[in-house]
């Protein structure tokens, strides 16, 4: 930044104060948009530390006496920590699987040469476009004919094949930026092709897979309309779906349905707290490049 | 590249990946146009009915109102998150303090699960306990509180608001992380000129960005036509389906309607809505580009 020097005192005392009307214009929006974006979620963490009637009375006020009722509601009549087992259980083996089979086929798609390769390549990256809801259905008749139907399999298969393309996607255009020399010596020392794979370009993917475990998980973590479709079964429910019926259920206590709301809330924005850097990277360039 | 004189292994390697993509992405799409052309309720025997299917959905008002809503959701998500992200990057895109706290909270709702926003947003449009409906009345504009999710004429509105709110953050940091590209040598060389903030924003750093603005216009489109999870659990398409989107209105034909073969012939239209969509808004911004 260059900042011009000027003698005249009145002139730089102007230029100073509509400097300082500028940046102060700038903080207002700017906090502005942040009491926009973060209140409505102080609004129901401060909530549900509230007895119903002190809320209907006094909805903006911190609560006058802290009390965990609600929380004791959402707990015991909403699963949580089933839910929240089964979004653990479902969300991370549909992404071990997804790295494993998508990192596996980035390999080959990135480092060899043979026929059909760009098209192939271009087939697994056109996912990208693929509506899900266009799926519901036919995905609903199909997990009934696999007998699928109301097991954690319904659910781990279309995620892993909805992460697929940005996986692939992700992974080959960074296992292409590596030298070809990179596998020479190991070919020459009689490596197999899996173990270059594992040894070699894996480790040297490390970035990329972060960003794409990241992408898959959050994903996961979020999906709803596979779960609505696919599980009947509270006892299999995972957290959106389980959030969802809860909330349906108990409309009218609003406090414990924001104890049960926040309660999943929490985990989620202490993992972006903690994660930040990756987690906005990921999701931003997944984005993006997808 | 390399050559691998053994075939199989490249099969071996990207079969699973390819195998699991096929079957639940690719080819659902594929079952669906079957489907359509078929009636049945999930129980009775498959029975084959031509075109009726279509050519009653194409005289279903509920549905061209449903495709309507979901043209009104793509223009308020791309004429209010674009602008305001970029206008919010734009301001922040200098020496500000608490620049990475504005970023964090910014972005912060980006990954919070679509299911609890839409329970959270529900409470705060609530006509008795809601947030907006306090605040109004706190403010002394108690006469503009409204059922908000309730009233036909306001139930879209408030839904897009919800939408825009959600996904604000995901182009504010793409384009702050756009605008960091910009290079530094080009503003300082405007300002020796005498360029204004205006001009230079205007002439530099719009057109070095104007790329990844065309990427997020698409991208933003693509994500609006996905729209199921908010509306379906803020308002299920209701009231009276004021606020149906053709995912919605598919789901409620299917699910709830038993209508197995119709709901397959509104997937079929999302799926060619989309690709038409997203297909014709890729070549206009190519176009421009040139």
């Amino acid at each position: 930044m260059s900042k011009t020097v000027v003698d005249y005192d009145t002139l730089s005392r102007q230029a100073k104060k509509k400097k300082y009307t500028k940046k102060g214009t700038i903080y207002l929006i700017l906090i502005l948009f942040t009491i926009v974006n973060a209140y409505p979620i102080l609004w129901m963490i401060m909530n549900s530390f509230k007895t119903g009637q002190e809320f209907a009375f006094d909805p903006f006020g911190l609560p006058n006496e802290w009390v965990f009722v609600n929380y004791v509601d959402a707990w015991v009549t909403a699963n949580i920590g089933s839910y929240f087992f089964n979004s653990l259980f479902v969300g991370i083996t549909a992404l071990f699987i997804c790295i494993l089979i998508g990192s596996l086929a980035s390999y080959f798609l990135a480092r060899f040469d043979f026929k059909g390769r760009n098209m192939l390549y271009g087939f697994f990256v056109v996912g990208l476009l693929v509506p899900i809801h266009a799926t519901l259905v036919p995905m609903f008749i199909l997990m009934q004919k696999l007998g699928f139907m109301n097991t954690h399999l319904a659910l781990i298969f279309p995620y892993i094949a909805f992460n697929l393309p940005i996986t692939i996607f992700l992974l080959t255009s960074f296992m292409r930026s590596f030298p070809k020399e990179i596998e020479e010596s190991a070919i020459m020392d009689g490596c197999s092709v899996f173990r270059i794979f594992w040894s070699i370009i894996l480790p040297m993917s490390r970035p990329a897979l972060a960003t794409a475990v990241i992408l898959n998980f959050i994903n996961n973590w979020n999906e709803f309309s596979f779960a609505l479709v696919l599980i009947n079964d509270d006892a299999l429910s995972t957290l959106p779906l389980g959030l969802a019926n809860f909330a349906g259920q108990y409309t009218t206590n609003y406090t414990a349905q924001m104890a049960g709301l926040t309660l999943v809330l929490i985990p989620t924005i202490l993992f972006y707290l903690i994660m930040e850097k990756q987690i906005v990277n990921g999701m931003t360039q997944g984005a993006v490049k997808g | 590249m390399h050559l691998l004189k053994n075939r199989w292994i490249i099969t071996v390697g990207i079969l699973p990946a390819l195998f699991i993509y096929l079957l639940f992405s690719i080819v659902p799409i594929f079952i669906s146009f079957y489907y359509s052309f078929m009636s049945w309720n999930g129980f009775s025997e498959m029975q084959f009915v031509g075109l009726a299917n279509f050519k009653e959905l194409f005289q279903d008002s509920v549905f061209w109102l449903s495709v309507r809503n979901n043209i009104l959701v793509v223009l308020a998500s791309v004429f209010g998150q674009i602008p305001i992200a970029l206008a919010l990057a734009l301001l922040l895109n200098r020496k500000i303090k608490g620049a990475k706290f504005f970023r964090t909270v910014g972005f912060m709702p980006v990954v919070i699960s679509t299911v609890v926003i839409s329970i959270t947003w529900r409470m705060i449009y609530n006509s008795e306990y809601g947030m907006l409906n306090n605040f109004l009345e706190a403010i002394g504009l108690g006469a503009l509180a409204q059922n908000w999710l309730g009233d036909p004429t306001w139930a879209m509105i408030a839904v897009c608001i919800t939408i825009i709110w959600q996904f604000v953050g995901l182009y504010f940091i793409i384009f702050l992380s756009a605008l960091q590209t910009v290079p530094n040598e080009i503003l300082e060389a405007a300002d020796l000129d005498g360029a204004s903030e205006w001009q230079k924003t205007r002439f530099v750093v719009l057109p070095s960005i104007w790329n990844i603005i065309l990427v997020s216009i698409v991208l933003c489109i693509s994500g609006s036509l996905k729209t199921f999870d908010l509306i379906f659990v803020m308002t299920s398409g209701g009231p009276a389906n004021a606020t149906e989107v053709m995912a919605t209105y598919m789901y409620n034909k299917t699910f709830e309607g038993l209508r197995y073969g119709y709901g397959s012939a509104i997937s079929v239209l999302i799926f060619i809505f989309s690709m038409v969509l997203i297909l014709i808004t890729t070549k206009l911004l190519r176009r421009k580009e040139v």
